[in-house]
């Protein structure tokens, strides 16, 4: 969708480029450029809008009459092929009928008993480091940790946990500057999907359907509750959203603690604002930088109309930025007590893992400060996720003092 | 799956009569019907409590009590009453039909 030729909006600078790589190192000063110059920008290159002011990222989270997730949350104009439905690419009724379904599961209450096994898998992960006084806190533990408590809620054998982690990996890869769909999103689609349809398929043959998640769907399927395609969707999401965004979640934490010094030695003299600093990351540095929606109908939006049939970018961290919104929202303070973040996004396709990654973000940091307090980060061998979706590290490497083992 | 009427009012008295199907949500109604005071910002799962209602005493006594999980979130809020309820675990019901829905306006 093309705008008017007379439109002013079709001036604009291009500083905003999700798909470059470039912009992943710091894309802060970025967002506050739009925040404060271009409240409805245009990127010409990708045909797509932003929204980057916490009032206007509300408004189009909130209006999701307007504002559809369609085929997808990205700005992708066409979605990987063979890839099948799942709630963030649904609406209403649809999406409120499958969401429900699995609502219950993922409640802070329901999600609190996880907290022992969350714990002990923390602790398995970080021992073999605490006597060497170096891990790759992602590469060796936040990659590894929620991937973990995932597979076990679906039943995943821990065996295949790094080749699904290898898959979701795959599927969310995009070239620098580039938003085609690639070859390793199709394959890491149908490896994922076939991964799945073979699990289902073996307790099906055992007639031992079970009562984790997969056991929950399959039984969904046998009451007519989802199709068989729609029991692979929400195994698929549950995948890749278990995975990705809490990885990220426990390096931005870890980073902005260190850069944030004085933060973590309060944390250290009082570990239960460990909460708090997880929630202030998830604002400041939250993982999920950006969604896109689209528009089913024009919209009017600071003296623009935005056509229908639009991709719509809601760049999550820059309305948690916004001054607008928030006193001093450039520093990092775990006591701010900040609820209405969009670090989950808003609305009715709020992170429906919310709790759990609160919580497993929570026992992260927790036995971090137990076992490493003293972190430091080799700023140079830090490594990137490329993603105009996602912001976090691949790698991150730390130094500590050495802990005798406990 | 049928439609039940009932009525918001809104944080400014102002009421408005709704239509919604059963098995969805009073949070979720709102947003649908763009009630002001709702913002249900989690989504639904029963953690940021910014979708809280007050209910008549009858309609509270018929529905099933909140969850411990509910029962914590609404206890933690300043204005919280005999009959609050967080709008995203009260699944619209035939009980609802009629009902009016006293909507609490929490800030985020």
């Amino acid at each position: 969708m093309c705008v008017a030729e007379a439109d002013p909006i079709l001036n604009q600078p291009q500083i905003y480029d999700p798909y470059e790589y470039a912009l992943h190192d710091d894309p802060y000063p970025v967002y506050r450029r739009l925040r404060d110059e271009f409240p409805l920008y245009y990127n010409r290159k990708h045909d797509f809008y932003a929204v980057s002011r916490y009032a206007d990222c509300m408004t189009v989270l909130r209006n999701f009459k307007t504002f559809i997730n369609g085929k997808s949350t990205t700005l992708e104009k066409e979605v990987i092929p063979g890839s099948l439905p799942f709630i963030l690419s649904m609406d209403p009724p649809d999406h409120t009928r499958l969401r429900h379904l699995m609502v219950n599961q993922f409640r802070p209450h329901n999600v609190a008993p996880l907290e022992e096994v969350v714990r002990e898998t923390a602790r398995k992960l970080l021992a073999p480091h605490a006597g060497t006084g170096r891990i790759d806190i992602i590469a060796d533990f936040a990659a590894k940790l929620p991937m973990a408590i995932i597979c076990a809620l679906m039943g995943v054998d821990p065996a295949d946990e790094d080749m699904l982690r290898g898959w979701t990996d795959d599927i969310v890869h995009r070239e620098d500057g580039s938003n085609e769909i690639v070859e390793v999103n199709i394959t890491g689609t149908r490896n994922l999907l076939g991964y799945f349809e073979e699990m289902i398929q073996g307790r099906l043959a055992r007639g031992e359907v079970g009562e984790d998640i997969v056991g929950q769907l399959i039984a969904f399927e046998q009451q007519g509750k989802l199709n068989h395609a729609e029991v692979l969707g929400y195994l698929y999401l549950l995948a890749i959203a278990g995975n990705e965004t809490t990885t990220k979640l426990i390096g931005n934490f870890t980073y902005q603690l260190w850069e944030n010094r004085h933060e973590r030695d309060r944390l250290i003299g009082d570990p239960s604002l460990a909460a708090g600093a997880v929630e202030e990351t998830l604002r400041i540095d939250g993982p999920t930088q950006m969604q896109g929606r689209e528009t089913a109908e024009p919209f009017e939006l600071h003296g623009h109309t935005i056509p229908a049939g639009s991709k719509v970018a809601v760049i999550l961290t820059s309305g948690n930025r916004d001054e607008r919104h928030y006193d001093d929202p450039e520093t990092y303070r775990m006591d701010r007590g900040s609820r209405d973040h969009l670090g989950f996004g808003g609305g009715l396709h709020s992170c429906l893992g919310a709790a759990l990654a609160r919580l497993e973000g929570r026992i992260a940091l927790e036995e971090m400060l137990a076992t490493m307090p003293d972190w430091d980060i080799d700023l140079a061998s830090t490594r990137r996720m490329h993603s105009a979706y996602v912001r976090g590290y691949t790698h991150l490497p730390l130094t500590f003092t050495p802990r005798s083992a406990a | 799956m049928s439609d039940v009427d009932f009525t918001y009012i809104q944080p400014d008295g102002e009421e408005k009569q709704v239509e919604a199907m059963e098995g969805m949500t009073l949070m979720e109604a709102a947003l649908f019907n763009g009630i002001d005071g709702i913002q249900g910002l989690c989504g639904g799962i029963c953690s940021c409590a910014t979708c809280h209602v007050a209910l008549d005493k009858e309609l509270y006594d018929k529905l099933d009590a909140p969850s411990e999980g509910e029962a914590e979130m609404i206890a933690m809020l300043d204005d919280h009453g005999p009959t609050s309820r967080l709008g995203c675990q009260v699944s619209i019901s035939e009980a609802l039909r009629g009902a009016r829905i006293r909507v609490l306006g929490t800030e985020a």
